[in-house]
């Protein structure tokens, strides 16, 4: 069984959103819904200055606190650690907004389910690949599994020594290349 | 062909959006309602087109369910593209569905107002106006303004050549005209790329990839960088292509040509340049280096603000890894068309080239070739005849680039009473080209002014007739020829279902024009038609095209080695006589900018941001959501200036110039030259048809007095001084 991820290197991520709106397009999301949070960060003093866009969105944790405070059991992680949720079950209470460590839950508006990234998840398989992954003009997003030492993804994660934001605390699945 | 889709299952539409996918009633959300329903039980389909967010025209993949656009894939195939599309292209394919789209032809009322009417009608009087200007002030009293698209660029020339007249004029005086029309006379083209896979140091002056976005761009600049490639970016600002940086040289605003002269200075008093390039490949050198002996590196910091001793250590890595070295071609700002030195600043960043030995070489700096149509056999075709009198403004601006012309000449005979009708295809010009107090005056004073748009543009709203077009995805083009090292032909075809039944395209407008206007004659086919005839002289077949959307065309065999320059001399003219026949010095030299901040004042910048083009794109509800959400609006103020007026982020701010005042929200940064404010350039619109663009934000075009670039017909995009004082709350 494969353990889905994804690498974001911010090394190459110029922050013009079409991971954002490709998102919004093959989820049905409204155009002020959004996956996809994206962090401006500014470090240094003029002339000194380094500037990053920092992408946020669902983390796929294995101790996915979302899923741990749903009282339905809408929100499930899958054997390949994908983070999902049965919109059937979903009653709408929102504790998973609350108990989400990185913002990373909407109320989509046109369900009602309190909604997220997941990985394009249709038909047992996530998207080949996700629509961000797909349409990144940069290649600063890879998508893959994580427990196979040949994929990109894991090559790639092994080059960049890329890690999970916030000291991995809910043993996330988006590795971040700063 | 393409990938399987597959579709999504979870999704479940509720009855009410069902019901208002019945009822055809297809705003954005009732759109995306009826995607998300059809989505999971729809016939699911693919077609190829061309994005219409930029002038790169991408390649581009539509997947559509029942005829309605689901998502958008780049093109596997298309050098620009690459197998991806950016957020703004994402974006502009959702304007087919907009609640504020034209969707049938006004005529304006002398209230101001408009009325809907039907096509014949507004053929039959536009074609009456028309002939009643060319019987009492001659076809030279006509024109055209277009932003080029593959369709576009084609009838608005032979619509006017057909009427008799030569005045068809491109968007270029607001966006690359001086850069264009500067590398015509250096080095006979008008663009050249950047060898990125083998470049040992690129310098980019004033432009950003990662803000007017070409995917392939970035991804090659993103890969340069990773393989150690030295990437400098002059600029006031770190742009958001300074992740790749190694170097930012904040610079003084419009003063890149003194950094380049002292550039070439250095180059040639320390005996750095490549002396066998020069001598072979070049006239004018020693008027150059003449000219250029006071242009030390101590000289251009009392203008630039950048250290002499930066300038001597660039120059110096420069001719250090010459010839994989080279100045990036840029495209607008300070070297399209912002400054009274634009011109000059474009002629001297290839005379760093030349310097370098660069031209042609590998990891330098490359002149390619781009493919075309061949003769076409039906008579249908041929052109119309030459126009008797030469283009309004040819005279006067001799530099401009001949297929570009510019419409501030246009505007001017406008304003002076020689122009009486004026078409707009494609072109916000009253607001995005120049000041647009200007524009209106000069719209007031014309007889007829007709606009073919897709929405409401401030340039729709003070025109006569507004004729409404399909969107790009509802509509087949004629071939788009694409160059480089190897040749593409790409074309748009209908990937979409209609989506207004009164709205027709590119073709069938001006077909109708021409028919009214009594040179129907010309326009006996439809772009299709033609599309097919000129795919045929490349042994295209036309229904291979429908299905691919991108062809490569036979390799052109492109080798390194020195480019053969187009210009007078066959060679790189340090010395133009054109140029001096214009007015100006024919040798690259130092040409102040018009207007410099007096203490107190700041220099204000535009640029684009990633999601928008132009003000085209701000009224698109996806990319205003984002614009809103991240403040984007708001203008940069260097965290030294902002401590001095007391502005911390989200304060308003009142912004001052000689022409205008606006009060938007500030950004505290430390990515901005002190003495510098930053405007992006999508913002504060005046139309009241597009509500979520409607006076959000302020316009740059509105703070920048009226002028014209001497010999090039260029805007002077920034040639205005500001003050900035902090509104109290």
């Amino acid at each position: 069984m494969a353990r889905y991820g994804m690498l974001i290197n911010t090394r190459k991520c110029v922050g013009c959103d079409a991971c954002r709106i490709a998102c919004q397009m093959k989820n049905h999301l409204e155009p002020t819904e959004s996956f996809i949070t994206y962090h401006e960060l500014e470090t240094g003093e003029f002339p000194n200055v380094y500037a990053e866009v920092v992408p946020t969105q669902c983390m796929h944790c294995e101790d996915a606190p979302c899923a741990a405070v749903c009282p339905t059991h809408a929100t499930y992680v899958t054997d390949s650690g994908v983070v999902l949720v049965d919109e059937e079950k979903c009653i709408g209470c929102k504790y998973c907004m609350a108990a989400c460590p990185y913002q990373a839950r909407i109320v989509k508006e046109s369900t009602g389910v309190v909604e997220k990234c997941r990985f394009c998840w249709d038909n047992g398989a996530p998207g080949n690949p996700p629509a961000c992954v797909g349409t990144c003009i940069s290649g600063a997003r890879v998508f893959g599994d994580l427990d196979d030492p040949k994929s990109e993804i894991s090559q790639a994660i092994a080059k960049y020594h890329a890690l999970p934001l916030a000291d991995n605390l809910t043993a996330t699945k988006i590795f971040y290349v700063r | 062909m393409f990938e399987d889709v597959s579709r999504r299952t979870f999704l479940k539409g509720s009855a009410a959006t069902a019901a208002l996918a019945a009822a055809g009633s297809l705003s954005l959300g009732a759109w995306r309602a009826q995607a998300a329903e059809t989505t999971a039980r729809g016939v699911t389909k693919q077609a190829p087109s061309l994005c219409n967010g930029c002038s790169s025209k991408c390649g581009l993949v539509a997947t559509t369910v029942d005829g309605t656009l689901w998502t958008l894939k780049g093109s596997d195939t298309h050098p620009y593209a690459k197998g991806h599309i950016c957020g703004r292209g994402h974006g502009l394919a959702q304007m087919a569905y907009s609640d504020e789209r034209l969707t049938q032809p006004l005529r304006r009322k002398d209230d101001g107002s408009f009325e809907p009417i039907d096509w014949d009608t507004a053929f039959r009087e536009i074609g009456e106006k028309t002939q009643a200007i060319i019987a009492a002030n001659g076809p030279e009293a006509l024109g055209i303004i277009q932003d080029p698209r593959p369709s576009g660029k084609y009838y608005a020339k032979r619509f006017m050549h057909a009427l008799g007249s030569a005045n068809v004029y491109a968007h270029s005086s607001s966006c690359n005209l001086s850069k264009e029309s500067a590398y015509t006379q250096t080095i006979g083209a008008s663009n050249y790329s950047t060898d990125f896979p083998n470049a040992k140091m690129v310098m980019f002056i004033g432009r950003s990839y990662g803000d007017g976005i070409r995917p392939s761009s970035v991804k090659s600049l993103a890969e340069a960088a990773e393989a150690g490639t030295r990437i400098v970016m002059v600029d006031p600002r770190l742009n958001s292509s300074g992740i790749f940086a190694t170097d930012w040289v904040p610079i003084n605003p419009g003063t890149d040509l003194a950094f380049l002269l002292a550039l070439c200075n250095v180059l040639i008093e320390e005996d750095l340049y490549d002396h066998e390039f020069v001598e072979q490949n070049t006239v004018g050198f020693e008027e150059f280096a003449a000219e250029i002996k006071d242009y030390t590196p101590e000289w251009a910091h009392t203008i630039t603000d950048v250290p002499a001793e930066r300038i001597q250590e660039l120059a110096r890595a420069m001719a250090k890894a010459a010839p994989a070295a080279s100045i990036e071609a840029g495209w607008r700002a300070v070297i399209g068309c912002s400054y009274k030195n634009s011109f000059d600043t474009a002629r001297a960043a290839t005379a760093v080239n030349t310097l370098l030995g660069s031209w042609g070489a590998k990891g330098g700096a490359l002149l390619t070739s781009s493919p075309k149509a061949g003769k076409l056999i039906d008579a249908r075709f041929d052109d119309p005849p030459k126009p008797e009198k030469p283009r309004v403004g040819n005279k006067e601006y001799p530099l401009a680039l001949d297929s570009a012309g510019t419409n501030l000449a246009a505007l001017q005979a406008a304003l002076d009473g020689r122009m009486k009708g004026l078409f707009f295809y494609n072109s916000n010009a009253a607001k995005g080209y120049a000041q647009p107090k200007t524009w209106t005056e000069a719209l007031d004073k014309c007889d007829l002014v007709v606009t073919i748009d897709v929405q409401m543009s401030e340039t729709a709203l003070q025109s006569d007739y507004v004729l409404p077009e399909v969107t790009y995805l509802e509509r087949l083009e004629l071939p788009e020829w694409i160059g480089g090292k190897k040749h593409f032909v790409g074309m748009r075809t209908v990937a979409i279902d209609k989506v207004h039944p009164e709205t027709k395209t590119c073709d069938e407008i001006f077909n109708g024009l021409a028919k009214a206007c009594g040179v129907g004659e010309y326009f006996q086919f439809t772009a299709e038609d033609l599309a097919t005839a000129q795919l045929e002289t490349v042994g295209v077949d036309i229904e291979d095209m429908k299905q691919q959307g991108v062809v490569e065309l036979p390799d052109p065999a492109f080798t390194y080695g020195t480019p053969k320059f187009k210009t007078p001399s066959g060679k790189f003219e340090f010395k133009s006589d054109a140029v001096g026949a214009a007015g100006l010095n024919p040798v690259i030299g130092w040409v102040e900018r018009k207007v410099t901040p007096k203490p107190g004042e700041f220099a204000i910048v535009g640029g684009k941001q990633s999601i928008h083009s132009h003000t085209m794109t701000q009224n698109i509800e996806a990319l205003n959501a984002i614009s809103r959400e991240y403040h984007m609006e708001r203008v940069w103020l260097s965290a030294k200036d902002a401590q001095s007026l007391g502005v911390e982020t989200g304060d308003v701010v009142e912004i001052s110039s000689s022409e205008h005042t606006g009060q938007v929200e500030a950004r505290v940064t430390q990515r901005l030259k002190p003495g510098v404010v930053f405007l992006p350039t999508h913002y504060g619109g005046d139309s009241p048809y597009q509500t979520r663009a409607y006076r959000y934000g302020v316009a740059l075009t509105d703070f920048i007095p009226f002028d014209v670039e001497p010999g090039v017909g260029s805007m002077m995009s920034q040639e205005v001084a500001v003050t900035v004082k902090k509104v109290e709350a």
